[in-house]
């Protein structure tokens, strides 16, 4: 029992949620996506990173969204109906994703997923956020690992500028 | 696997019930630490929880929580009915705090499921001794005791009751003439007669005067009473005299061990007694022995307790009783959840409210709308019931605060009074489990480097004692707890001093140019301690960055304010997440703000003349011949949208620490009860706002805090 119970799992993790942004296609676990929402009225939040939108407020609970494209540093593009929110829950950190379209879940087995490949070790644009790469046939999909998106050395960067300012105007 | 479910939910409840009995325990003992002894109702009081968590504790087999209440009960026993004098009021402080702290510590270990193996071995021999010590004091002193109130104790039964050698004791029948009205008072007479020369008296029934029915009982089958005193029995025929209600008074005297026993002895003298007098007495006398027994059998003590026997007490335990019942401990996450579901009902009824397609031109909708505002009414209730559900009174964190000033300062040595201010003011359940930890530092360091020796005040010239006091408000938007003491205030010199040693000060600026403010502020920092010796309550000088870490860690921060030679202030700044505020709702651009009511003085619309700006773009306004400084939102936050004409937007007035400023917004929307809500930590810290909150429409309003804004 608990043989297959674990296949479930693994199943489960070999699971993608992708969506498009420009023309490429990303995908994010499963297991870190509570639910994708269509797009809804966004409160901005004054003085924040620019890629955080602001807040939403998904049945009661208020969380905040980014916007994916703004996140990789792409210019933004004007929200449409195909605009979805896709929640994130990365560590009990509930945290909504602006993307342009969604495309569908798709099941990646291991051996199919590649170490996304590097030109030298300037190349750091997609990289900080792409864990890896997703063959389907021919079609690629760039695998995005959650954690980094929403929590990486530019976002602890910025939070150490926030403390430190918070220091000094405490004082 | 029933019956283990059973014995855990029997756990959990035995737990929280003893917790409560302890931290009612502690703050009895605590509220009269400075009495020179307990007064008769706190006597009472701590017997009866400690009988209450013995019979618990034995019925949960936890031996030794059940042999230490057991002996504290003892004590507590002897204390209550020989009224010794020259108790050592601080010992037995002492001695109370102790076995509370021991079960509290047992309990704890079986909350983490371990098994509460700890000894109480030594504890038990501390009041044996307590106890043998005010025993010999009482005994050159026998004369002098007088015993009140013994007939609410039934708890009798199973302890041995104390006596002299020159007590006698007695049994005493008493048969009350036929017709005779309300023979329980007439008993009670008696029993209040025999009292004055008693050391302990027994009788049954027992609610002579709470129950009504009990005249017939004893019409039925007599009066009996147990007696113990230092008198004949001419004594007592001279108190208790057969008149014309009183029919025949039969008295003999017993063994003490009989006396012990209690009722049960009666049965069986009494019917030898009245062998050569009364038959049908013997008769009657029957019934009530089985009736008699059943109160002592053994373990039913714990009910029997809170049964009928105690009179005068019986009405206040029943209504203690009722109110504990009305109060349940619900899973916070429960609540949570509800809560989130009511904010989904008032979103979803808004939208079926203003459905667009109830806006069909000519349609009548008048029953519709009244049902509607019934609705409204019903959900807005709804809404304030689920917060005040999650808000606590501060009163048991700061009472807690108590025990630690009493050890922290004996442990010192110091006279150390305490006081609270304001502890009724309601903070969100989550915030005060988060403050607990930094305000026991506090309140510690206030004691231990605040306040000053005894020696020192006094050469000081400081006449009152030593004080902490415990405070709480909400204002804008926070708590405020402080803690505040009246000793000596921070040394600005040493604390300069140490921080040099330590390399914190900027070389380039000169000494006197750092403010006391930023200079207290050096003591919060990690391994910064002013007080040269290290002692078991601190000068480790961990204590203050700890504070100000958990503090920060829920968006609070920590004030300091010190005048040398009379006392320093902790400050305490927490937000009141989850709190309900009465808040402004205005809009600027497409966003909407709320302000605390509270904090706003007036709105104004202004002519582009009112304002002056001055060469480096400062603004300020002039109203009524007095000037402002201006804030304009919209463009303070860079935001879109606003509207950059004056004369467009509305003035809000606001006056936060004395300071007055004029924030410009776009539009005034209303007056509303909000939620505060904390703005996802993955957003940071934004400068001016406390969180947010959910508007009636579901959309979401950013709270401005106005004295952060200032800053």
């Amino acid at each position: 029992m608990g043989n297959t119970e674990e296949e479930g799992k693994e199943k489960e993790q070999q699971k993608y949620v992708t969506f498009q942004s420009g023309n490429e296609f990303f995908g994010i676990q499963i297991q870190y996506v509570n639910e994708i929402i269509v797009f809804q009225q966004i409160t901005e939040i004054p003085e924040c990173a620019s890629y955080i939108k602001g807040l939403i407020n998904l049945r009661g609970k208020i969380i905040p969204v980014v916007d994916v494209r703004l996140r990789f540093g792409k210019e933004e593009v004007p929200y449409n109906d195909r605009t979805c929110i896709i929640v994130l829950n990365v560590n009990g950190m509930v945290v909504g994703l602006i993307v342009e379209k969604i495309a569908e879940v798709v099941e990646i087995p291991d051996e199919n997923i590649f170490p996304s490949p590097t030109i030298g070790k300037g190349d750091a644009s997609h990289h900080v956020f792409v864990k890896s790469i997703g063959k389907i046939g021919n079609s690629v999909k760039l695998l995005l690992d959650p954690e980094r998106l929403l929590n990486d050395e530019d976002v602890a960067a910025i939070e150490q500028m926030d403390t430190q300012k918070s220091a000094e105007t405490g004082e | 696997m029933a019956e283990e479910f059973n014995t855990e939910g029997m756990l959990d409840m035995y737990l929280f019930e003893n917790g409560q009995l302890l931290e009612q325990l502690q703050e009895i003992v605590l509220e009269q630490k400075d009495a020179d002894g307990f007064d008769e109702e706190s006597m009472n009081e701590i017997f009866r929880t400690m009988h209450t968590i013995k019979g618990s504790s034995g019925v949960m087999m936890f031996e030794g929580i059940t042999a230490l209440a057991h002996k504290l009960e003892d004590v507590f026993y002897y204390l209550r009915e020989s009224h010794p004098e020259h108790v050592p009021h601080m010992e037995l402080v002492t001695h109370v705090l102790d076995v509370a702290d021991f079960i509290s510590a047992e309990m704890e270990k079986l909350q983490n499921g371990e098994s509460a193996d700890g000894d109480p071995k030594k504890l038990i021999a501390g009041l044996d001794k307590f106890l043998a010590s005010i025993k010999g004091e009482t005994k050159k002193e026998k004369e002098n005791i007088i015993k009140k109130n013994v007939h609410e104790e039934p708890t009798q039964f199973y302890l041995a009751p104390m006596y002299t050698e020159a007590s006698h004791f007695y049994k005493i029948y008493l048969t009350y003439s036929e017709g005779i009205e309300l023979a329980n008072v007439h008993a009670y007479k008696a029993v209040y007669a025999l009292k004055e020369m008693a050391e302990d008296v027994l009788y049954l029934p027992e609610d002579i005067l709470t129950n009504e029915k009990s005249a017939d009982e004893i019409m039925e089958n007599g009066f009996k009473i147990l007696l113990q005193a230092q008198c004949t029995e001419a004594d007592i025929r001279a108190v208790i005299r057969e008149g014309y209600e009183l029919e025949k008074v039969e008295i003999c005297e017993c063994t003490p061990a009989e006396f012990g026993r209690g009722f049960d002895c009666f049965g069986s003298e009494i019917q030898i007694t009245l062998d050569s007098a009364e038959k049908d007495v013997k008769e009657k006398e029957e019934k009530p022995k089985t009736r008699v027994e059943k109160p002592m059998a053994p373990g039913d003590f714990v009910i029997e307790s809170k049964g009928p026997g105690k009179q005068k007490k019986l009405a206040k335990d029943k209504a203690r009783k009722q109110e504990k019942a009305s109060f349940i401990s619900v899973d916070v996450n429960k609540m949570d959840m509800l809560m989130d579901l009511i904010g989904e009902l008032v979103i979803s009824e808004s939208v079926v409210l203003q459905n667009p397609d109830l806006r069909v031109p000519g349609l009548k909708l008048d029953n519709f709308n009244k049902a509607a505002a019934q609705m409204a009414k019903i959900s807005t209730d709804l809404q304030n019931v689920i917060m005040s559900m999650r808000m606590v009174p501060l009163t048991n964190t700061f009472q807690k605060m108590n025990r630690i000033v009493f050890d922290a300062s004996r442990k010192l040595g110091k006279d150390v009074e305490f006081q609270m201010v304001g502890d009724t003011t309601e903070v969100d359940k989550n915030i005060i489990e988060h403050i607990s930890d930094p305000l026991m530092h506090l309140v510690r360091n206030s004691v231990d480097h605040g306040i000053e020796e005894n020696e020192e005040r006094a050469k000081k010239g400081k006449k009152d004692k030593g004080k902490i006091t415990l405070s709480a408000k909400t204002e804008s938007g926070k708590v405020w707890i402080g803690v505040t003491d009246n000793g000596a205030g921070l040394d600005r010199k040493k604390i300069l001093e140490k921080a040099k040693k330590q390399g914190l000060l900027d070389p380039t600026r000169d000494e006197n140019t750092y403010s006391d403010k930023e200079v207290y502020q050096f003591i919060t920092l990690p391994g910064f301690s002013t007080n040269d010796k290290v002692t078991e309550l601190s000068g480790r000088g961990v204590g203050m960055d700890v504070v100000v870490s958990n503090l920060q860690a829920i968006g609070g921060s920590l004030e300091i304010e010190s005048i040398p030679g009379v006392g320093s202030t902790m400050n305490m700044k927490i937000p009141l997440t989850l709190a309900i505020i009465d808040g402004i709702v205005m809009e600027v651009g497409d966003s909407s703000f709320v302000m605390e009511t509270g904090i706003v003085k007036e709105f104004v619309g202004i002519r582009d003349n009112q304002i002056v700006q001055e060469p480096d773009g400062k603004e300020f306004v002039m109203i009524r011949g007095e000037g402002y400084p201006v804030l304009r939102v919209g463009e303070w936050y860079g935001m879109k949208n606003y509207h950059a004409d004056t004369e467009d937007g509305m003035l809000v007035i606001i006056e936060v620490d004395k300071q007055i400023v004029c924030l410009l917004v776009d539009r005034l929307v209303g007056k509303q009860e909000i939620v505060v809500k904390p703005i996802p930590e993955y957003v940071k810290k934004v400068k001016g706002l406390s969180g947010c909150t959910q508007l009636g429409d579901g959309s979401i309003a950013l709270i401005i805090d106005a004295a952060g804004l200032l800053e």
